[in-house]
């Protein structure tokens, strides 16, 4: 019987779960020899190559690169001796069990046909929620949600009649365990505890040494009641002592009350989402503005526009982020929308509120189109008359609040876009000069919160770097 | 302070407040014990012992025994309430209301407010119930939530002999019909009555023990296994408010609110069965009305839906137990 | 013993106020204006008053769910009683009782009944209570060839033979339990005395519908009960006119049977003759009353039309005293 060896994802450390095959250095057929590097798989923390243990041939190949990720232990691949037959090599598969029970799931599948080794391949389609099938009782509810957050039902005690498992019960399988903040036991004087005295009451009393027993109750069958007790609680004493000024007497500070209109609503939702469900980090970086605002002097008169220095901004953003398409993005559930032209949203304070309006194809439009474009936006925000269109979508957000003095700030990303730059005002700064000596330069601070889900580090550091120097050397805005 | 024991602190106060007020007569069956045999009067005092003594003290007009006629019984005491006596009518098991609910039911819970207002009924009919002596399904009943149920009735269930003795005397003195229900197992009860003539008001719930992490609601023989989880818990730092009732009707919801607006964690812990039940009721006034405040579930631990079974093993599995609460108190504090 | 003029001519006007008290009612009933169950107590009157005339406020009764009769023959306020049932707050229990609840219980008027033997074992406790102040008063249930068979009616008059109670339990057999006959429905059939006398009481019988031989025996009786011997009861033969409730449609009765007893077994009829024809009164002195209680109902029902009409809150009052 020839060597059969399966090739498995293998387990890097105890928190590894899943890989993902990023590249094959082999495909099917191909002899390695040992050392020879088979692939790279790649993880949640590390992309590591793997190198073979003995020598042997490329016998099948059962997952492609740049899938989705399997568990540990998946079976990737059969290494062989030629001898092997064909037949042997389908036996081996079939008989296949992973050593890890979190794939045995998918085990009791049948054999994916083998993947062609091919060039990175387009994004994987995001997972559709697994279907469970299970005899257990279970409330249509509980299967959805079990359902769409991949719960196993297994290990879930039902709460309802027979055991039927309830939406709560899956909704707390889902949680973590918390231990919960104790506060343990509180003092109960026995005689106080006599006392006709609500427990509310009582909790106040001993919180500010007042004497229950002195009390008359107001309250339900003549019970001392909160109320009871906070007469009695000292009120801070009014003038400080020596100063003869007459005390302040507060007046009325009833509160207007404005409910949320639509826009705030929604604005309110979204952004809470945001800040919520994507786990944002942020890079921050000042670059020098000096040559940027001499630029914008003479180019506005060139160009007979008037674009303002966020213009300019949101021309070299959208230059930058096409040079660096994982940063001009949409995330949708498991999905990186990557695309090819840059549509900038520019925020924009209304009277209805914040609002996000979108200058579409920013790298395509000349410094005074942008002008031209954001000049109509603005207007037709301050006239409450954007449409959803100018609002829907776009890859990229730039916030400017350098006009209030503002040096740097944190922006929230407006999903589904990947980033947003947060852009200070200019501010003359001393720096150390080549020949030790002190000059002033105009530095420009920005901040760009990244989607780590979606845009690592080094992508959005490189395009900050990119956007850095554009800025300083403004005039590839123009090239 | 005196110590005595529950079935002391019962019959001291009836004696006393017959003694404060002649209108105060007392009629059940044994109650004096021997009427019409040979040994005489006052063979007895009362099956659990709470009416020794009355008849000597009292007299054959003032402390009457009756034949075995519970709707007898309770409807001589609502004539008697209504021709302006005060009498404590006994039934010698709370079971027994099965044969006297008329009266108490469609007859004294309801003058008051069918005669518009105009009259009273200052009866009290006294019971003893609960689980624990294995008297099986017919004499072990809790019948509070089916009297709680009936409007027109206040009905009172003390947990300690100083609760005895307060809330009895609050009951002859009331002017409104009161349920008096005394846990059988708790009649040999013993601990610290204070002395002189202090009553406890109606729906003012005890709290035996104070914490702020989980609220446990109680009342009879099974808020003493409550206690007894508490302390344990405590030394785990885990902190418990234990809320005996005392009176369900009126019910304190104003202390079970204050306590889960604190604690965010609701236990009600009940002997009478689970359905229509007021563990239930409890937690759904909670559930309605601190919502907000609720970090878990409220939890009702009762008895399962069963008649009570009689072997030893099996009415120790039927009661909630210490094991029980303490996991109901656990499943509460870990709520995800 | 005689009676003196003002004693008989009370004692007609008494029964002819029940009697057009419920003949008016089962004709107005029919308007739909009256809410609920009315039981009406025509060709029953000579028992509640025949028993109520010597009766002091001190005395108390316990009455049926036909109890209209017992209520107006111990004194209850006609207008009152009209009021109530028309469910005005203005009523003799403020709309909250209705016909089958009526009381007043300081006047000694323990309250009409819903519930079929419940008044027994309440007589006794009232009964008791006489005897605990030895005031030689008395209480009476008044039941039914009805209520005779409930285990309370039983374990009341045991109760009261044990406990010795100055109670009275009166049997008014009209001869029909609902729409059952008293000679299917009580074994001993025409005999309901004899089981209060198996109790170890003294019984009586006597014709319900002559107010003179009800007044007679009951002299008897009180004279028995008051003076601490115990309980005692008495069997009154009589008939009712109208059926169970209002709305019955009296199948049960014979041919002609309404009609008979309508002119036979009348307790009014019965008493004009009798006194008349013994001159004690003249046919003018009671036409006289005839007209003045017409009179005096109808206004008793204009009043209860045109009285006030109870709030939602009163729903809530009256549960408890203090709560």
């Amino acid at each position: 019987m020839a060597d059969i060896r399966p090739f498995c994802m293998p387990k890097w450390g105890i928190e590894m779960t899943e890989g993902t095959i990023a590249e094959w250095m082999v495909k099917e057929g191909d002899a390695f020899t040992r050392g020879q590097t088979l692939c790279l798989i790649e993880t949640a923390k590390i992309t590591n190559e793997v190198d073979a243990e003995y020598d042997a041939v490329v016998r099948r190949m059962l997952v492609g690169a740049g899938g989705e990720a399997e568990p540990v232990g998946t079976l990737l691949a059969v290494f062989a001796e030629p001898a092997a037959t064909d037949a042997e090599i389908d036996a081996f598969i079939a008989a296949f069990r992973p050593a890890d029970t979190q794939v045995a799931a998918k085990a009791g599948d049948s054999a994916p046909p083998p993947a062609a080794a091919a060039p990175a391949p387009p994004p994987a389609p995001a997972a559709a929620p697994k279907k469970i099938v299970t005899n257990r009782a279970i409330s249509p509810e509980a299967l959805k949600l079990a359902e769409a957050e991949g719960v196993d039902i297994e290990d879930i005690e039902g709460s309802g009649p027979g055991g039927r498992i309830t939406y709560q019960d899956v909704h707390q399988a889902m949680r973590p365990a918390a231990p919960p903040a104790l506060r343990g036991t509180a003092p109960l004087d026995a005689e106080v505890a006599r006392i006709f005295a609500s427990p509310l009451a009582r909790r106040i009393a001993a919180r500010h040494g007042i004497d229950l027993s002195a009390l008359t109750g107001t309250g339900a069958r003549g019970r001392i009641s909160k109320g009871d007790v906070l007469a009695l609680v000292p009120q801070p004493s009014a003038a400080p002592i020596g100063f003869g000024t007459p005390h302040f007497v507060p007046g009325e500070n009833r509160p207007q009350i404005v409910p949320f209109d639509k826009i705030r609503k929604i604005v309110a939702r979204r952004l809470t989402e945001a800040k919520q469900q994507i786990p944002h980090f942020y890079l921050r970086v000042s670059a020098q503005a000096d040559a940027l605002v001499a630029l914008r002097k003479t180019a506005n008169v060139i160009l007979g526009c008037k674009a303002s220095i966020n213009d300019y901004i949101v021309k070299a953003t959208a230059v930058a982020l096409v040079r660096h398409p994982d940063v001009n993005v949409q995330v949708h559930g498991e999905e990186i929308h990557r695309f090819p032209h840059a549509d900038v949203a520019i925020a924009v304070a209304s009277p209805k509120g914040l609002v996000t309006p979108i200058v579409r194809q920013a790298d395509r439009m000349r410094i005074d189109q942008i002008a031209a474009a954001t000049r109509a936006l603005i207007d037709k925000a301050a006239a409450g008359r954007l449409s959803y269109d100018e609002m829907d979508g776009g890859t990229f957000s730039v916030s400017n609040l350098g006009m209030f003095g503002i040096e740097q700030f944190d922006a929230i990303i407006n999903p589904p876009q990947g980033a947003i730059l947060a852009v200070g005002g200019i501010n003359r700064v001393p720096v150390e000069t080549d020949d030790g000596g002190i000059a002033f330069e105009s530095r420009i601070g920005l901040t760009l919160s990244v989607d780590h889900r979606a845009i690592d580090g080094a992508a959005g550091a490189q395009f900050l770097a990119t956007l850095k120097s554009l800025i300083e050397d403004p005039e590839a805005l123009f090239a | 302070m005196a110590k005595m024991m529950y079935r002391e602190a019962v019959v001291s106060t009836i004696a006393e407040e017959m003694e404060r007020d002649e209108r105060v007569v007392m009629l059940g069956e044994d109650i004096v014990g021997g009427m019409g045999t040979a040994g005489g009067p006052e063979a007895i005092g009362g099956i659990w012992s709470t009416s020794t003594g009355l008849f000597g003290k009292f007299g054959k007009n003032r402390v009457i025994d009756t034949p075995i006629s519970e709707s007898a019984i309770i409807g001589a005491a609502a004539g008697l309430a209504l021709a302006g006596k005060r009498p404590i009518a006994e039934l010698m098991f709370a079971d027994f209301i099965g044969v006297s609910l008329d009266q108490i039911w469609n007859q004294i819970a309801k003058f008051r407010y069918m005669f518009g207002g105009k009259t009273k009924c200052p009866a009290v009919i006294r019971m003893a119930y609960g689980a624990g002596y294995n008297a099986a399904a017919q004499h072990s009943q809790s019948v509070h939530q089916i009297l709680t149920g009936f409007p027109g009735l206040k009905v009172v269930m003390p947990s300690t002999p100083a609760d005895v003795k307060g809330l009895l005397r609050t009951a002859i003195r009331d002017d409104d019909p009161v349920i008096f229900l005394e846990h059988k197992a708790l009649y040999g009860m013993s601990g610290e009555v204070p002395d002189g003539d202090f009553t406890i008001p109606f729906g003012h719930a005890r709290l035996s023990r104070a914490g702020e992490d989980v609220t446990i609601v109680s009342s009879g023989l099974l808020l003493g296994f409550c206690e007894k989880v508490a302390d344990k818990l405590a030394a785990e730092g885990i902190g418990c408010d234990v809320i005996d009732l005392r009176t369900t009707s009126p019910l304190d919801e104003e202390a079970i609110i204050d306590s889960v607006e604190v604690t965010g964690r609701l236990v009600v812990v009940d002997e009478a069965p689970p359905r229509c039940g007021l563990a239930g009721d409890i937690c759904a006034m909670v559930a309605e009305k601190a919502f907000a405040s609720l970090k878990a579930p409220p939890l009702a631990i009762t008895p399962p839906h069963t008649p009570i079974p009689f072997a030893r093993e099996l009415e120790s599995a039927y009661l909630p137990s210490t094991d029980k609460i303490e996991a109901a108190v656990r499943k509460v504090l870990g709520w995800r | 013993m005689q009676l003196s003029r003002e004693a008989l001519l009370r004692a007609y006007r008494q029964m002819k106020v029940i009697r057009e008290f419920e003949e008016r009612l089962h004709v107005e009933i029919q308007t739909g204006e009256i809410a609920g169950f009315t039981h009406l107590y025509s060709g029953q009157e000579a028992v509640a008053v025949g028993v109520c005339e010597h009766l002091s406020v001190d005395d108390k009764i316990v009455s049926t769910h036909r109890g209209h009769g017992h209520c107006l023959a111990k004194g209850c306020d006609v207008n009152g009683m009209m009021k109530e049932i028309w469910g005005s707050r203005d009523g003799l229990c403020k709309g909250k009782g209705g016909s089958m609840h009526i009381a007043d219980v300081e006047l000694g008027m323990l309250g009409a009944n819903g519930i079929v033997g419940a008044g027994a074992p309440i007589a006794v406790g009232a009964a008791l209570s006489a005897k605990i102040d030895g005031n030689g008063k008395i209480a009476i249930a008044f039941s039914g060839d009805g209520a005779c068979n409930q285990g309370t009616t039983f374990e009341a008059m045991n109760m009261a033979v044990v406990t010795e109670a100055p109670c009275i339990f009166i049997f008014e057999n009209n001869h029909y339990s609902e729409h059952t006959g008293v000679d299917y429905a009580v074994g001993t059939a025409k005999d309901i005395a004899s089981r209060a006398e198996a109790f170890g009481m003294p019984v009586w019988r006597a014709d319900g519908t002559d107010f003179f031989a009800v007044y007679e025996t009951m002299r008897e009786v009180l004279e028995y009960a008051r003076t601490g011997k115990g309980p005692a009861a008495v069997e009154f033969d009589t008939e009712r006119f109208f059926g169970h409730f209002e709305g019955d449609p009296q199948r049960y009765r014979g041919k002609g049977e309404l009609d008979r007893i309508r002119e036979e077994r009348n307790c009014l009829i019965k008493f004009r003759a009798s006194v008349t024809s013994a001159k004690l009164l003249t046919d003018a002195d009671l036409d006289a009353i005839d007209k003045d209680v017409l009179d005096s109902i109808d206004a008793a029902v204009e009043a209860a039309r045109a009285a006030d009409r109870p709030t939602p809150q009163d729903v809530l009052a009256d549960v408890y005293i203090s709560y």
